[in-house]
C-alpha cells in the first residue's frame, strides 16, 4: 500500500498544494540563481522540455537569467568540435550575441551555433530540427509568431531529442495556451528583475522579486 | 646495318631485286637455317633492354568488333539495324546486326541495295566521337582491374594485368571477371592475353581467345594470324598478299633489310614490338579526377519525383567514382538543361565532406523542394567538386560490448540540413577576436573549425571554489570591463533630451566612461567613450558618444 502511495507521490503529474517543489523525481538544470531554483521543481530548469520566457522587450535581462545554465551546458562538451553533443543553438536572435560577453559568462564558443532564418516559419522548423537532432543541449528560439501547435511541437521535439528548448515570446502571448513545461514572465523594474512563474509542470506559480539578489537566510 | 650473324650472301640476295625473284627465293621453305638467320636476328643490343622492360608484363586486350554499331544503337539493342560509313563518296554498310546479317545484309553493300533488300532496316551513320566516348567510359570502368589502361583508338583497350593477378585470384578468374563485366554491359568483345601489347591486340583482333604467358610462345601463336588483323595500310597488305604472304609467320621469314626497304621501317618495328624484341611503351589512360556526368532524359520532364530519381542515379555514379579513388567531395553542382531556357544550376554543399549517397539525396530533396525550374528539363549534369582524401571512422562491431549503444548523430548533418534550407551564410558559429574595438571583437566563424584561443577577454574562473569570487565579480562590475550580451549590428543614434540620451525614457549613466580609441591601421578608427546606462524600465544599455562630443549618443548594445 505504501509502495503504491510512494509511486503516486513521485509522479510529476500529481500536484500537491503544499510541500517542497523539489520533491519531483527528476533533477533540474541548476539555474545559477538559488532563489529561482528554490521555486522550480527538481531544483532547476526542466531538462528535455520547453521553457517559455515572456518579455516586453528583448534585452531586458532574459539572457542574464539563462547564461549560467547555458554556459554550464556548453562547458560539459569539451573542446573537440567533432564531438557531437553540447551545442547551444541560437535561432533567429534579435541582435548579435556578443562573443566577448559570452566568454565572460563562461560560454564555450566552439559550441555555439547561430541560425538566422529569413522567415518565421523557418525559425520554428530550424528549432524543431535542432531539438530532435540530439546534438544540441539547448535551443534558443526567438519567434514573434508562435501558437499552441508550435509550442506543442517544440515540446515534443525537446522530449525526443532530450534537449532543452527555450522560446522567447512577447508578453501579449500571455493569455495564449501553451504546451511548455515552464512559463516565466521576465519584467525589469527599478529594483532589479522580477520573475513571474506562470506555469510550472510539477511546481506552482510564484513571483520572485529581484531574483538575482542573494537569498535571504 | 646488318644483323649479326647474317651472311653476306643473304644480304646480296636481299638487295633490290624484282619482287618475283624475291618471292621465288622465299616461297620454298627449303633452307630454314638461312631464313631463320634473317628473321630471328634481332637488334641484340636492345634485346636486354626490351626484356628488362617487358619481362613481367602481361597485356590483356579487349577488342570490340561491333563498337560502331553498339556506340550508335546502344548496347543490348536488338532488331535489324546497321551502321553506314562514307566510302569514296558512297554510303556503304560498315556493320550490320546479327538479325540484319541473317536477312542478307553484309558489309560493303550500298545503302540503296540494302534498303531494297530490307525496307524496315534501321540505318545509322557511324559516329566516331561517340565511339571514343564509349571506349573511354569502358576504360574508366576497367580502371578497377588494373592501374594501367591504354585506349587503342579504333576499338580496343589494353589492360596491363600482371600486377592484378593475385588480387583477382589468378589469370582465369580475372579474365572471367572482365569478360563478365563486358557481357553484362552488353558489349561483344574478344579478349586475348599476351606478354606484348601489340601481340595481344592482334590476337584479340583475330578473335583468338588465347592466353600466352611466355614470350617464347609468342612467335608460334602470331605466325598463324592472317595479315588482316595487323591493321596495316591496304597497300602493304595488298602487296604482301601479292607476294603470297598470307599470315604473320610468312612475314617473319622475310629478310629484315628487304622488308624495311619495301614496306618501311614502321612495319618492321611493329613486328619487333609484337615479338617483344623492342620495347613498346603505351600511354596510360587516366580518367578525369573531377566527376562530371550527364543524364539525358528521353523527353522533357518536369515531374520532380522523376527528376530526383535521375539525380539519384547520377549520385550513385558519383559515389562509385569517389569510392574508386578513396575521395570525398564537399560540394556538388547539378545543372538542369531546358530546351528553350538557359540552364538552371543548383549547388549542394556539405559542412563536412561526405560521399554517402543517402546523405546527398536528403540534402538534394530539401533544396529541390524550393527550386523553381523555369521549364521542363531535358538533361541533367552532375559535377563533383574538388575531391578530398577520404577520412572515416571505424564502425562498431555488432558483438562489441558497446555495440548496442545508440550511434550519435553527426552535428554536421544537422548543420547541412539547416544550411540547405536556410542558406550557407545564415548558419554559422561565432568567435572572439583579440581586438579592442567592440565591433571587431567578434566575428562569425565557420563551424567545425577550432577557433584560435582568445586570451584578451578575462574569463570568470570556472572552479567551484571560486564561486564567491564569481559572485563578487558579477556584482561589482567595476572589477571587470562589462560587455553586453546583445550587440546591435550597427550603433543606433539616440535622441537626447535635456542633455541626456533617451531610450524609452531618459537614461541614467551607471558606469563609465570607458574610452576606446584608434584603429588607424585599417582606416576605421574610433574615439568613443562608452557608458553603462539604465533606462526607466530597468534595461541596462551600453551607449557611447564620440570623443568630440558633437555627434550625440549612440546605443551599441544591451546587457540582456
Amino acid at each position: 500500500m505504501n509502495e503504491i502511495l510512494e509511486k503516486l507521490l513521485q509522479s510529476p503529474r500529481l500536484w500537491r498544494g503544499c510541500g517542497p517543489a523539489a520533491s519531483t523525481g527528476w533533477q533540474g538544470l541548476r539555474s545559477g540563481y538559488p532563489r529561482l531554483d528554490r521555486h522550480l521543481p527538481g531544483g532547476g530548469w526542466p531538462p528535455h522540455a520547453l521553457t517559455e520566457i515572456l518579455l516586453e522587450h528583448y534585452g531586458t535581462g532574459e539572457l542574464k537569467l539563462l547564461m549560467p545554465a547555458l554556459a554550464g551546458l556548453s562547458q560539459t562538451a569539451g573542446e573537440d568540435p567533432a564531438q557531437a553533443v553540447g551545442w547551444i543553438a541560437w535561432i533567429a536572435p534579435p541582435f548579435e550575441p556578443y562573443a566577448p560577453a559570452l566568454l565572460q559568462w563562461g560560454m564555450n564558443l566552439s559550441r555555439v551555433l547561430i541560425v538566422r532564418p529569413k522567415r518565421a516559419a523557418e525559425a520554428l522548423w530550424a528549432a524543431e530540427q535542432a531539438l530532435s537532432s540530439g546534438n544540441c543541449a539547448a535551443v534558443l528560439v526567438w519567434s514573434e509568431r508562435m501558437d499552441d501547435v508550435a509550442s506543442r511541437r517544440l515540446q515534443l521535439a525537446a522530449e525526443n531529442g532530450r534537449s532543452w528548448a527555450i522560446a522567447f515570446r512577447p508578453v501579449r502571448d500571455l493569455s495564449c495556451s501553451s504546451a511548455a513545461a515552464l512559463r516565466i514572465r521576465v519584467s525589469t523594474g527599478d529594483k532589479g528583475t522580477d520573475l513571474c512563474i506562470l506555469k510550472s509542470r510539477g511546481g506552482r506559480p510564484a513571483v520572485i522579486r529581484d531574483y538575482a539578489s542573494a537569498p535571504e537566510q | 646495318m646488318l644483323p649479326p650473324g647474317k651472311s653476306p650472301a643473304t644480304a646480296r640476295e636481299a638487295s633490290p631485286t624484282p619482287s618475283l625473284t624475291k618471292r621465288k627465293k622465299f616461297r620454298p621453305a627449303g633452307d630454314t637455317a638461312q631464313q631463320s638467320l634473317s628473321l630471328q636476328a634481332p637488334a641484340a643490343v636492345r634485346n636486354d633492354l626490351a626484356q628488362a622492360t617487358s619481362a613481367h608484363r602481361l597485356w590483356l586486350c579487349v577488342h570490340l568488333p561491333s563498337l560502331p554499331l553498339e556506340a550508335v544503337m546502344g548496347t543490348g539493342s536488338d532488331g535489324v539495324c546497321a551502321v553506314t560509313e562514307d566510302q569514296q563518296g558512297l554510303q556503304r554498310v560498315l556493320l550490320a546486326s546479327t538479325e540484319a546479317a541473317a536477312a542478307g545484309i553484309s558489309c560493303g553493300m550500298s545503302v540503296n541495295a540494302v534498303l531494297a533488300l530490307l525496307p524496315s532496316l534501321c540505318l545509322e551513320e557511324r559516329n566516331p566521337a561517340r565511339e571514343e566516348e564509349v571506349l573511354k567510359a569502358l576504360a574508366a570502368r576497367a580502371e578497377r582491374f588494373t592501374s594501367f589502361v591504354s585506349v587503342e583508338m579504333p576499338a580496343a583497350l589494353l589492360l596491363e594485368i600482371a600486377g592484378s593477378l593475385r588480387l583477382f585470384g589468378g589469370l582465369d578468374a580475372l579474365r572471367r571477371t572482365i569478360s563478365d563485366d563486358l557481357q553484362q554491359q552488353g558489349f561483344t568483345a574478344s579478349l586475348a592475353i599476351a606478354p606484348t601489347p601489340l601481340a595481344a591486340t592482334w590476337l584479340a583482333r583475330a578473335g583468338k581467345r588465347v592466353c600466352i604467358r611466355d614470350r617464347k610462345n609468342l612467335a608460334g601463336a602470331l605466325s598463324r594470324l592472317p595479315l588482316g588483323c595487323l591493321d596495316w595500310p591496304a597497300a602493304i597488305t595488298g602487296s604482301l598478299q601479292g607476294m603470297g604472304i598470307a599470315v604473320v609467320g610468312d612475314c617473319l621469314r622475310l629478310p629484315r633489310e628487304g622488308f624495311v626497304r619495301r614496306f618501311g621501317a614502321g612495319s618492321l618495328l611493329q613486328l619487333d614490338r609484337a615479338l617483344g624484341r623492342l620495347p613498346d611503351p603505351r600511354k596510360c589512360y587516366r580518367t578525369a579526377e573531377v566527376f562530371c556526368q550527364e543524364y539525358e532524359l528521353t523527353e522533357e520532364q518536369s515531374d520532380s519525383e522523376l527528376l530526383l530519381n535521375a539525380c539519384r542515379s547520377l549520385l550513385l555514379e558519383l559515389e562509385r567514382f569517389l569510392l574508386k579513388r578513396q575521395l570525398m567531395v564537399q560540394r556538388v553542382r547539378f545543372s538542369f538543361f531546358h530546351l528553350q531556357q538557359p540552364a538552371t544550376h543548383l549547388t549542394v554543399g556539405c559542412a563536412q565532406a561526405d560521399r554517402s549517397i543517402e546523405h546527398w539525396c536528403e540534402l538534394l530533396a530539401i533544396r529541390f523542394d524550393r527550386l523553381e525550374l523555369p521549364a521542363a528539363v531535358i538533361a541533367i549534369r552532375l559535377q563533383g567538386g574538388r575531391g578530398q582524401p577520404l577520412s572515416t571512422s571505424t564502425g562498431r562491431l555488432a558483438f562489441n560490448r558497446d555495440g548496442n549503444r545508440r550511434q550519435e548523430p553527426l552535428m554536421s548533418h544537422l548543420v547541412e540540413r539547416l544550411s540547405a534550407r536556410i542558406g550557407d551564410v545564415s548558419v554559422h558559429g561565432i568567435m572572439a577576436v583579440a581586438e579592442h574595438r567592440p565591433q571587431y571583437a567578434w566575428r562569425a566563424a565557420k563551424l567545425f573549425e577550432q577557433p584560435p584561443q582568445c586570451q584578451a577577454v578575462p574569463r570568470f574562473p570556472q572552479e567551484p571554489c571560486a564561486t564567491p569570487l564569481l559572485a563578487e565579480l558579477r556584482r561589482n562590475s567595476s572589477l571587470l570591463l562589462r560587455r553586453p550580451l546583445w550587440m546591435l549590428p550597427e550603433p543606433r543614434p539616440l535622441d537626447t533630451g535635456k542633455g541626456l540620451p533617451l531610450y524609452q525614457g531618459p537614461l541614467k549613466l551607471l558606469d563609465g566612461p570607458e574610452r576606446l580609441e584608434t584603429g588607424w591601421w585599417d582606416e576605421d578608427g574610433i574615439a568613443r567613450d562608452y557608458f553603462v546606462a539604465v533606462n526607466p524600465a530597468g534595461m541596462h544599455l551600453w551607449i557611447f558618444r564620440n570623443r568630440d562630443r558633437e555627434s550625440g549618443w549612440y546605443l551599441h548594445g544591451m546587457f540582456g
